[in-house]
């Protein structure tokens, strides 16, 4: 079972968030969920690397490499790689604006998301789309949203064809927290419901909008809560544990394959302000420090798989180089490619 | 290799950032992420950490300089590294640097005057030296050295070849007189405000003719329609084609008019004020009567009716060659002194050709009075865009019936013939108008006194 | 020819597609057994089952949303949007999302998705429920903005709208739904951005849309009686325009007048002007050229207001005679 909660049923008792520390034994969880050593390290690993991709494209910014702006999403990896690897590689994705961590997770090729996010032509917008619009419809990515909330509708599409194509793969669509206040948010979870389409709904709580505190934000808490109203059953949980994101993610996909749509919300924390003009002034620097030091979702999974013995420190080092390495690689492979000619300039207007 | 510390880049739409303060000082040892220095921004003000663990050296940027992103303001030294590993550009502002107060004079030669990148092409292509062309903003723009050389060739300058003809002309007549040669200026345009058009040109009709026709055996002066003349055929065809007008006309006795017109003029002597004319007497009249009547101080504007507040009386005035209508502007609101004082001016000023613009425009009803003619009636064509005018015939002794028991008595008599636009005014409407006047002519004083 | 309506044109267009390609769907507010606001799809739930022909709660935002999902996993849905005024509640996912994907994504999506909506004033149902908002689309690189005026044309479009890869507006006008017009037997298409003239003439190019293309040739009749010969173009699809064939036209007649039901401030008719203008077709130009659109207001409920604010043939008339009388 999840060590979030279910929402089915449960309303009041749910007065604020639920951020549950996960049982320390991690050896019996990963064979409870039925996780090799090798997929643990694999996820630690992604980890890292989503981790050293959002650093450096901080650092790239700061150089003025960058035409545009970027939302990181440095602290929110756990819920990137734990959804990614409970949901099939063939399930579809809908991505939002903080979405580096989710292409990675899914697979994306972090040369071709490096590029684009340099706006080079090789880039999987071709430089057209920029850090907000990457897609890889390889790897059915269909796209992160500049807009907030606007990916939420266009999943109750994709559910719906899945669902007229018989077929057996489901849609999960991120959106933050300030995205569930949206009104399509509403529409959407209603016709899901509805119509009992294959959809994952992720909420994807850091717990700001861009300087908005949640909680002055949403009249009730938690967001969660919400799908109660459309007869959806619902999870809050710990997204900076991963085995915990995992293991609820696995429960709520499955669901949505049999046709029971669900909605779980993660409660995480962004490390980057908004954009680097962000002062944070709308956070104390106690509470940025209280998540980095203590809720740290890569020390706390890096911790744990050294203590079941699966990872010692020589190997967590050479993991985190070897991430580190590959995100120069895709920096090295971006700066080495061209600029899209200014002649395509109309082109991909029409199909 | 020392780490070169760059102005950072913060905002999708930032250039640039000013140095608020340096946090750490050459020689310090700092850790990556450590704040070493508060920059500001037109937005915020913002910690700027390390690049990198080591010692802050080689400082090139002060406080209060401002600094475009990207560009290096120090180096981190890293273990081992000293001062000699620094970029040579490096060594001289540190010197300047650590003897604070003062500002770098290296930052001060550097200056050089700001410019658009488009303006110092220019100027290079110009061969101009942009540290004499005044800046019309903060930088120098294109247009700035656009100005200083259209300035230093001025005396040169002489007018295109290309000059505009100011004839009005269509594209296609343009294109047609081009084709065959043929000048627009010889061409009389059949379009409106004489434009000339294609079928003008391709008809090769001569117009301007200097020359005189002959039609049989008559021969005629030829008075080219231009000018007053043409303007006044313009209007009067535009005015009777467009305007179904009906007319109305009533008599009246001006008796008492004229017996009024008696006593004020001598008050007008005495005080040595304006002779009053019947004209004036009329106008004042016309105006408590438009007050009364407002379809008839009203203008036709594609759908709309304007119904006029103010009553601004045209008198149509003769000319040598023509016909002016002065304004009485708010005549509603004008004693008769006033009236006829104005109404002088203006009539006086039309015969020396002195009128303005604004003397002639904004009419809202016309008064044409061809009674010193000895004209007994006529009918008048509205000028537009008003919808009535009112002509005013001689006041002529005649014998009347002037009570219920049919008798007879010779009276001064004033026929006023009224034309008014059908589409605004009704026949009852006007008649009313009419019976108004027609009251006060014959009962003035209230009005006048 | 059989003769039928342009309704039924509109329905014959969408039962024969959906009976041709599976992965044709229609969505949208009592569009089952009620048979959409004007009775469009009256009859299709029967025939095609309630999954394709999918009534959806009256959420237009997430309608079209839900089109555009469906579209990037290679379904072909047709939404109806009831009013055209009701999309503006969903005008994020057309314009923001639908017209801009296969663009801000490199061309590796398309997005086919085809949006009904019926437009137009002349029922009394006032301002909410009456506006021409065609060239408002014609802003949005991405989108087609299609505009028939005849069940032809209706047809024939629709077939190609929903055949098209890229997002389609269909307007239709509610005035036109019961008009009736020869339609050729089997299956046709018309292309996009070709426009037809509806009418020949040598004296006046006179442009116009939808409904506008009806009052402009009963005009045009009436006028040919006193020798005006009026060449009445209907663009078709505003986006694309097919400029070529209206300054052909102009080049002819050296006159131009575009007519149509949407505010004049910012309307379509601007578009086609400067297109002319800044053409060859300038030097043939021989009057000034002139629009005749509906006023800047938006649409009244009363009878006399609703004709006042958009072109009426009397209107119309005036306006081709002072043209090409050369009063301007």
């Amino acid at each position: 079972m999840p060590s979030g909660k279910l929402g089915a049923g449960v309303t009041n008792e749910v007065k604020k968030m639920v951020v549950e520390e996960a049982g320390d034994d991690l050896r019996a969880r990963a064979d409870r969920l039925q996780l090799s050593d090798e997929q643990l390290v694999e996820m630690f690993r992604t980890m890292c690397e989503i981790r050293h991709f959002e650093y450096m494209a901080d650092k790239l910014y700061a150089m003025g490499k960058v035409h545009g702006t970027m939302h990181l999403s440095a602290g929110q990896e756990a819920v990137a790689v734990g959804t990614a690897r409970a949901v099939h590689v063939d399930d579809y994705l809908i991505n939002h604006h903080r979405g580096h961590g989710h292409f990675i997770a899914k697979g994306a090729d972090i040369k071709l998301m490096m590029a684009e996010f340099l706006g080079k032509d090789t880039g999987y917008c071709r430089g057209r789309g920029g850090s907000m619009h990457i897609a890889d419809f390889s790897s059915n990515s269909l796209g992160a949203n500049g807009i907030v909330g606007a990916g939420i509708p266009q999943a109750v599409g994709v559910g719906l064809a899945l669902q007229m194509q018989k077929s057996k793969q489901i849609v999960l669509a991120i959106f933050g927290d300030g995205a569930a206040n949206e009104g399509v948010f509403h529409e959407a979870l209603n016709m899901v419901a509805l119509w009992k389409l294959p959809v994952l709904y992720v909420c994807e709580n850091n717990k700001y909008g861009m300087s908005m505190d949640i909680e002055r934000a949403a009249a009730k808490l938690p967001i969660a809560q919400r799908a109660e109203s459309y007869g959806m059953p619902w999870y809050c949980i710990d997204g900076n544990d991963i085995l915990t994101v995992y293991d609820t993610m696995k429960t709520a996909a499955e669901s949505a394959r049999s046709g029971q749509p669900v909605l779980v919300e993660t409660l995480t924390y962004r490390y980057f302000g908004h954009s680097k003009s962000d002062r944070n002034l709308y956070r104390s620097k106690a509470e940025i420090e209280e998540w980095h030091e203590r809720r740290d979702p890569i020390k706390r999974f890096e911790a744990k798989l050294t203590q079941a013995g699966i990872m010692d420190e020589a190997l967590a080092r050479k993991i985190d180089d070897d991430a580190l390495a590959a995100i120069d690689e895709a920096v090295a492979f971006a700066e080495a490619s061209p600029d899209p000619d200014p002649s395509s300039l109309t082109e991909f207007v029409y199909a | 290799m020392p780490v070169p510390f760059i102005m950072p880049k913060f905002d999708m739409d930032q250039e640039d950032a000013t140095i608020a303060s340096w946090e750490k000082k050459e020689g310090d040892f700092v850790k990556a992420e450590e704040t070493v220095l508060i920059v500001e921004t037109s937005k915020v003000a913002i910690d700027v950490p390390a690049p990198a663990t080591g010692t802050l050296a080689g400082i090139l940027f002060r406080q209060g300089d401002t600094v475009p992103v990207t560009t290096v303001i120090a180096y981190i030294l890293k273990e081992g590294e000293s001062a000699a590993d620094l970029p040579k550009q490096a060594a001289i502002p540190h010197e300047t640097a650590s003897a604070n107060a003062t500002v770098p004079e290296q930052a001060a030669a550097t200056v050089v005057p700001a410019v658009t990148p488009i303006a110092a092409r220019l100027a290079k292509e110009k061969g101009v030296d942009l540290s004499k062309v005044p800046a019309s903003g903060e930088r120098i723009t294109r247009e700035d050295v656009e100005q200083y050389l259209t300035a230093s060739t001025v005396p040169n300058a002489k007018p295109g070849p290309n000059s505009r003809m100011a004839i009005p002309a269509t594209p296609a007549a343009r294109r047609l007189a081009r084709e065959t040669g043929v000048s627009l200026e010889s061409i009389q345009g059949s379009g409106p405000r004489g434009r000339v058009q294609a079928a003008d040109v391709s008809s090769g009709k001569p117009a301007r003719r200097a020359v005189t026709p002959t039609r049989g055996d008559r021969t005629a002066q030829v008075v080219p329609l231009a000018g007053m003349r043409k303007k006044i055929a313009e209007r009067m065809t535009a005015s009777f084609h467009d305007i179904p007008h009906i007319s109305l006309m009533v008599e009246a006795d001006a008796g008492a008019l004229e017996d009024a017109r008696v006593v004020l003029n001598e008050m007008a002597e005495a005080e040595g004020g304006a002779k009053i004319s019947l004209t004036a007497l009329l106008v004042k009249i016309v105006a408590w009567a438009l007050e009364r009547n407002p379809y008839l101080n009203a203008s036709l504007d594609d759908d709309q009716i304007q119904l006029w507040q103010d009553a601004n009386i045209g008198v149509a005035t003769a000319l040598p060659d023509g016909l002016i209508v002065p304004v009485i502007k708010r005549a509603n609101r004008q004693t008769i002194c006033e009236i006829a004082a104005a109404l002088a001016d203006l009539s006086g000023r039309a015969r020396d050709g002195k009128l303005t613009l604004p003397d002639v425009q904004g009419g809202t009803f016309t008064i044409s009075n061809l009674g010193m003619y000895g004209i007994h009636q006529f009918r008048a064509v509205i000028n537009p865009p008003e919808s009535a005018i009112l002509a005013v015939g001689a006041v002529v002794r005649k014998p009347v019936v002037i009570n219920e028991q049919d008798e007879i008595a010779v009276r001064p008599m004033l026929t006023l013939t009224l034309a008014a636009d059908h589409r605004v005014i009704d026949g009852a409407v006007a008649a009313r108008f009419l019976a108004d006047l027609v009251q006060a002519i014959e009962a003035p004083a209230s009005l006048l006194y | 020819m059989p003769e039928i309506t342009y309704l039924e044109a509109v329905r014959q267009a969408l039962w024969e597609e959906m009976k041709r390609d599976d992965r044709v769907f229609l969505l949208g507010e009592d569009i089952g057994r009620y048979g959409g606001a004007f009775g469009v799809t009256h009859g299709m739930l029967d025939e095609f089952g309630p999954e394709r022909v999918r009534e959806t709660p009256i959420s237009e935002a997430t309608i079209v949303a839900t089109a555009i999902g469906a579209s990037m996993l290679g379904m072909r849905p047709v939404a109806e949007i009831m009013f055209m005024d009701f999309i503006y509640l969903a005008l994020d996912q057309l314009v923001n999302q639908a017209a801009k994907m296969r663009f801000m994504f490199g061309g590796r999506t398309t997005v086919p998705i085809v949006l009904r909506m019926p437009g137009g004033s002349g029922t009394g149902a006032a301002a909410q429920h009456s506006q021409s908002i065609e060239s408002m689309f014609m802003h949005f690189p991405g989108l087609k903005v299609v505009n028939p005026s005849t069940p032809k044309d209706a047809k024939g479009l629709l077939l190609t709208a929903i055949r098209d890869p890229n997002p389609v507006v269909f307007v239709e006008h509610k005035l036109l739904y019961k008009t009736k017009g020869q339609v050729p037997e089997g299956e046709y298409t018309i292309p996009f951005g070709v426009a037809e003239i509806k009418r020949p003439g040598k004296d006046l190019t006179l442009v116009a849309n939808n409904v506008m293309v009806m009052r402009s040739l009963a005009v045009a009749e009436r006028l040919a009686k006193e020798g005006i010969d009026v060449e009445v173009i209907d663009p078709r699809t505003l986006l694309p325009l097919d400029t070529e064939t209206i300054i052909e036209s102009v080049i002819k007649t050296g006159r131009l007048l575009v007519v149509h039901e949407a505010c004049q401030t910012g309307g379509w008719a601007g578009e086609v002007i400067a297109s002319v203008t800044g053409s060859r077709a300038f030097d043939y130009l021989d009057a000034p050229v002139r629009r005749l659109a509906g006023k800047d207001v938006p649409i009244p409920y009363n009878r006399l207001l609703e004709r006042a604010a958009v072109p009426q043939e009397e209107d119309i008339e005036c306006e081709i005679r002072a043209i090409v009388t050369g009063k301007y």
